[in-house]
């Protein structure tokens, strides 16, 4: 299974903003139904990265390719459409809406509605909207938010609007998640339950990318690790390869490396 | 959901019986066209609190497409003999075109730089009703509109055209509510929540507010028809900026994101002037400082407030 084509794939990027190179020659892929966790010290280009993969911004260089297709010049709504969804790392949800609503939205590129078709409520619209409603129940039941469908989600405590983000992410039913450090401002125990939400996805044949300072999670689920500093990329493989890397041990440590 | 797609089948219902009794009963023809004017303006109301209240796009330029409406039908009916039936259509699609062309540069801006952008062109729009004096009278005004007719009713009478007015508001709540219900009013409330996690979720934010804008132009201009017709005459002073201004206190008065908060907005800011008579030239003195009350203690509104005051006296109650 591994040996198939990349789901996606970062050639050569380059970016900068103003006279900071964010990035330089990012080479990575990522295969079909893997966890890969990217992590770095705080400014390695992580977000940068992370922005450029859901259409925030363009690359200066290089290609991104997903599915086969280049997507430097998709929009972000579009994005979703293909299949990439994506959560924020300050969680950014509908906060005056309903938990229900939250992921109703979510599926609004897997639904077809329109104006016309809401003011005249079609028999096709209304068995559009009960399917919608099914799914989202169900999104709420796998990550563990069930019995809460009604509350307004701005109301909820700020591990469970976590879960619904990642719940309104999973509703576009995404071939790629991305993860933009999920587990922070979570304790232990929801970090944990985190982890398995992340596995859980894995397993339904989702690739999932986690942009993570939470080191033990991440050297925990993922099956890839990239590593980046100060806009390059200086390791990446498995969990325990890169743990035993030099290179990733000075970045993190700041002990005197071979940084020339 | 349930629940609250049968509460609003009673609201619209209940709604229903008192607009057929009122019309029925009221007897004092003087109310009955207050209540007309009532109308009209819950449908402008209406239209600008879905672009304001739902998607949180702000145009203190509307009134330009209430002009269009009423200039539409007075045109197309004095100058080239078309039957309102007709010019209704007509007019309301002006509006829509102007709308998308407008809308296409303009809903590109935010916050402030959008308000002086659909500031300008409310400007512009009522500048080229006063000036362009061959087609639309100037600033004297347009003479003659015809009375509304259909078959043998006649709605010269105020009781029909009471009717009519309040046939459209019926329609244009229940439309309205059904949209923001559905996918489409998910995605607009998503956009006034965060326009990037809209985005990031899937949502085209630059079609959908461009559509709300078009569909909110529709409304205004049918608002624009009914005032025409109603008046058989209209000037410019009638779409001025002044009239943005008002829409957008009808709303924000009303209480934005709320369907019924139109029909408040809308009743309070035609019945203020009309109780204000007694106070002659403090009038509009008397008009803002009702109006600053409100928003100091009712700041999101009268919809919200008076919700709010009910709660807050029943649970009192309870105790």
């Amino acid at each position: 299974m591994s040996t198939e084509l990349p789901l996606l794939k970062i050639e050569t990027v380059d970016k900068a903003f103003g006279g900071i190179q964010a990035l330089s020659d990012i080479t990575f892929a990522l295969n079909p139904g893997s966890i890969t966790g990217l992590i770095g010290p705080n400014g390695a280009g992580k977000t940068t990265l992370f922005n450029l993969i859901s259409g925030v911004f363009p690359a200066d260089k290089g290609e991104i390719i997903f599915n086969g297709a280049g997507i430097e010049n998709i929009k972000s709504h579009q994005l979703v459409e293909l299949g990439i969804a994506r959560t924020f790392q300050n969680v950014e949800l509908f906060e005056s809406m309903t938990v229900l609503e939250n992921i109703l939205v979510g599926q609004h590129t897997r639904t077809r509605c329109g104006i016309w078709g809401s003011i005249l409520r079609f028999p096709g619209v209304i068995a559009e909207e009960k399917k919608a409603r099914e799914f989202a129940l169900e999104l709420l039941d796998f990550v563990g938010l069930k019995g809460h469908a009604d509350k307004t989600s701005g109301d909820l405590p700020f591990g469970w609007q976590r879960l619904l983000e990642i719940a309104r992410a999973l509703a576009s039913r995404p071939k790629l998640l991305l993860l933009d450090e999920p587990a922070a401002g979570l304790n232990i125990v929801e970090t944990m339950q985190l982890g398995d939400l992340i596995r859980k996805i894995r397993n339904q044949g989702i690739t999932v990318l986690l942009v993570e300072h939470d080191m033990s999670l991440t050297m925990e689920i993922s099956d890839w690790i990239v590593v980046l500093d100060q806009g390059k990329k200086i390791a990446q493989g498995s969990p325990r390869t890169v743990q035993a890397d030099e290179a990733v041990i000075a970045a993190y440590l700041g002990t005197a490396g071979k940084k020339e | 959901m349930n629940n609250h797609q049968t509460r609003n089948r009673i609201c619209y219902t209940v709604f229903l019986l008192i607009i057929l009794l009122v019309g029925y009963f009221l007897e004092n023809l003087y109310y009955i066209q207050v209540l007309t004017f009532i109308g009209i303006n819950t449908l402008l109301a209406l239209a600008l609190n879905m672009l304001m209240g739902y998607a949180g796009q702000i145009s203190l330029g509307h009134a330009a497409f209430y002009g269009i409406g009423a200039y539409g039908t007075a045109i197309l009916t004095v100058h080239y003999g078309f039957s309102p039936w007709l010019a209704l259509p007509a007019a309301i699609l002006s509006a829509m075109i102007v709308a998308y062309i407008v809308g296409i540069p303009t809903l590109k801006l935010s916050g402030y730089y959008l308000g002086m952008g659909t500031l300008g062109f409310g400007m512009i729009v009522n500048i080229l009703f006063r000036e362009w004096s061959s087609v639309t009278g100037g600033a004297s005004g347009f003479i003659g509109i015809p009375a509304l007719e259909l078959g043998p009713i006649s709605f010269a009478s105020g009781r029909n055209y009471f009717f009519l007015v309040w046939g459209f508001v019926l329609i244009g709540f229940i439309a309205c509510q059904r949209i923001i219900d559905s996918r489409i009013g998910r995605a607009l409330r998503a956009i006034h929540d965060g326009e990037n996690a809209a985005a990031a979720v899937g949502v085209d934010t630059r079609q959908l507010k461009l559509q709300i804008f078009v569909l909110s132009a529709a409304i205004s201009a049918l608002a624009g028809f009914l005032y025409a017709h109603l008046v058989y005459f209209i000037s410019p002073g009638s779409f001025s900026f002044i009239a943005s201004i008002r829409m957008v206190t009808m709303v924000v008065i009303g209480g934005m994101a709320s369907i019924w908060g139109a029909l408040l907005g809308a009743s309070l800011l035609t019945l203020l002037p009309e109780w204000l008579h007694a106070f002659s030239e403090f009038e509009m003195v008397v008009y803002g400082l009702i109006l600053m009350v409100v928003m100091i203690f009712l700041p999101r509104g009268l919809t919200r407030g008076l919700l709010d005051i009910y709660e807050r006296t029943r649970k009192k109650n309870e105790h």
